[in-house]
């Protein structure tokens, strides 16, 4: 089974992002006024809490960290500064119930550089 | 022997080159500035212990020579260092002791350094990850691949301290000081240790006299518990040794605590591998100690504020497998003697502070006489003259007339 039940649908208010914790896999839940987003509660730019640092206006979905913008109504970037797409996971309602289909946690990957051995990168 | 007057008085002992030191060396700013720049700017020096940063993105900050340095660890558990300062406009990017990255700072994000100045970020690896407006302010003309970190040789060694250096030529580690290490190697790395005191003194006086005190033990007299209960054909029979790079272990010895008035043995809980009550110390060029006494380890670590200023970091250690139990009676084992209110360590800071008030720059220089021999044993001052024989070296001065260039004691005579 991998629709999950996430939280009542009516607990997320208008134009609001509110986080819960899915058998141990957290996620955020938006509502954007025409329906539902679910996904991972971090922003695939540099991992700010989308709970804390995202506002809807619109459809729009904004880090306020670094104005990066998804349009929550077509899943597609918004805005100039916009670099990488939001992974969202299926959504839909049963009832008073909001359910997302997630077969495991998505990790974004961010980007590291690989590292040197120490003796080469203090004698380069 | 009468009283001398200022003739006398600054006329050399009848002692050996080597045997006395000029107080210059204590007091003179210009040879202060000299030994920030060509020994502290090049040696290892530890910073703090790892059970500091327990948690990845957990760090500490430090200085090594005015140089602001902080130690993180990152995701992948290892410990890195860099210096604590951002490429952009040379503000400190982390101000706090100590703490953890996991949570942004206000204009930063999480896992990240952030300089809240501009907003420059930074990974735990020293990339430069973010920086504010990039394009609109630099085009194509400067990135983030251009401005990373200053990163430092780091290592984590000798029973889990986290060793930094600023010379990214600086010799191993090992080489550094392994062999001065030798003898308490196996209880440091026998099981992993854990931070449970931490308390800094900041003290009018030099760094290296601090280091002093704790290699010579003929300092007993002044703490009157040690003499008047300590002394015994056991605590002669210590012997002192000197490695090279000016290190020292301070003579061993098996502790009769049952004749020290209110102590208790300190052999169930003495450190895995060492027999029990010993007492192990070892003392690193330019102003290390470790003091393995039984149950409980002490490391101090000196950064030097000026010639006349020290900053002394205080640390005490026991095994992260001890019970709550075992742990408590491995503080009181180490308050007892390196407490505030324990048996040695004020009157160690009274002695070196009175020194510091007698020698404050500009005084008249004088000579400190380091020229007690008896076969190695406790309370010769061999460890001093070990250590500022590679003093002069590192400096390229004569210890006993800073003015003149190095050369080896015998020469000097």
């Amino acid at each position: 089974m991998s629709w999950r039940r996430i939280c009542a649908a009516d607990s997320v208010a208008l134009n609001s992002l509110k986080k819960f914790e899915v058998d141990g896999i957290p996620v955020v839940v938006a509502n954007y006024g025409d329906g539902f987003r679910v996904f991972p509660p971090i922003c695939p730019h540099m991992e700010e809490p989308l709970e804390e640092s995202g506002l809807i206006e619109g459809k729009v979905l904004t880090c306020t960290k670094h104005l990066w913008q998804w349009n929550l109504a077509t899943c597609q970037m918004e805005g100039t500064e916009t670099e990488k797409l939001m992974h969202f996971y299926d959504v839909k309602q049963e009832g008073d119930d909001l359910l997302a289909f997630i077969k495991s946690e998505h990790i974004y990957e961010f980007d590291e550089e690989d590292e040197m051995d120490d003796d080469d990168f203090f004698n380069s | 022997m009468p009283a001398r007057n200022h003739n006398q008085w600054k006329a050399n002992p009848p002692l050996k080159g080597g045997e006395w030191i000029d107080s210059r060396i204590y007091s003179d700013p210009e040879i202060y500035e000299q030994e920030l720049e060509d020994i502290f700017k090049k040696v290892w020096v530890p910073i703090c212990h790892e059970s500091e940063l327990p948690d990845p993105y957990d760090f500490r900050t430090a200085t090594i020579a005015r140089e602001p340095v902080v130690v993180a660890r990152g995701p992948d558990n290892v410990v890195r260092a860099f210096l604590n300062v951002c490429p952009h406009r040379g503000m400190m990017i982390e101000r706090r002791p100590s703490g953890s990255f996991e949570e942004a700072a206000p204009s930063g994000n999480p896992k990240r350094m952030t300089c809240m100045f501009h907003g420059w970020q930074y990974d735990m690896k020293g990339n430069c990850v973010y920086i504010s407006r990039e394009k609109e302010g630099y085009q194509d003309r400067l990135c983030k691949e251009d401005t990373g970190l200053r990163r430092l040789r780091c290592e984590v060694n000798f029973g889990g301290f986290i060793w930094v250096s600023l010379d990214d030529k600086v010799m191993s580690l090992e080489d550094w000081c392994g062999d001065a290490f030798k003898c308490i190697r196996k209880p440091l790395e026998a099981e992993p240790l854990e931070i449970f005191h931490y308390h800094k003194a900041v003290i009018g006086t030099n760094y290296k006299l601090w280091h002093d005190t704790n290699s010579e033990f003929y300092h007993d007299f002044m703490h009157y518990h040690n003499r008047v209960t300590g002394f015994n054909d056991a605590y002669f029979a210590r012997e002192n040794t000197a490695f090279k790079h000016g290190h020292v272990n301070v003579g061993s010895f098996e502790v009769q605590y049952d004749e020290y008035e209110g102590f208790e043995s300190r052999a169930e809980l003495s450190f895995p591998g060492l027999p029990p009550n010993q007492w192990y110390m070892v003392d690193l060029f330019p102003g290390m100690n470790f003091n393995l006494r039984g149950s409980a380890l002490r490391c101090d670590i000196v950064t030097p504020l000026g010639p006349d200023k020290v900053m002394i970091e205080f640390r005490g250690f026991g095994l992260k497998s001890d019970t709550p139990e075992e742990r408590r009676t491995r503080i009181d084992h180490h308050n007892s003697i390196w407490g505030p209110f324990g048996r040695n360590l004020h009157e160690d800071l009274i002695g070196v502070a009175g020194q510091g008030s007698a020698m404050l720059p500009g005084s008249e220089n004088r000579r400190i006489l380091h020229g007690r021999h008896e076969n190695n044993l406790i309370h010769d001052e061999v460890g001093m003259r070990h250590y500022y024989d590679e003093w002069g070296k590192w400096m390229n001065r004569l210890p006993s007339d800073p003015s003149q260039p190095y050369m080896p004691a015998e020469a000097a005579e």
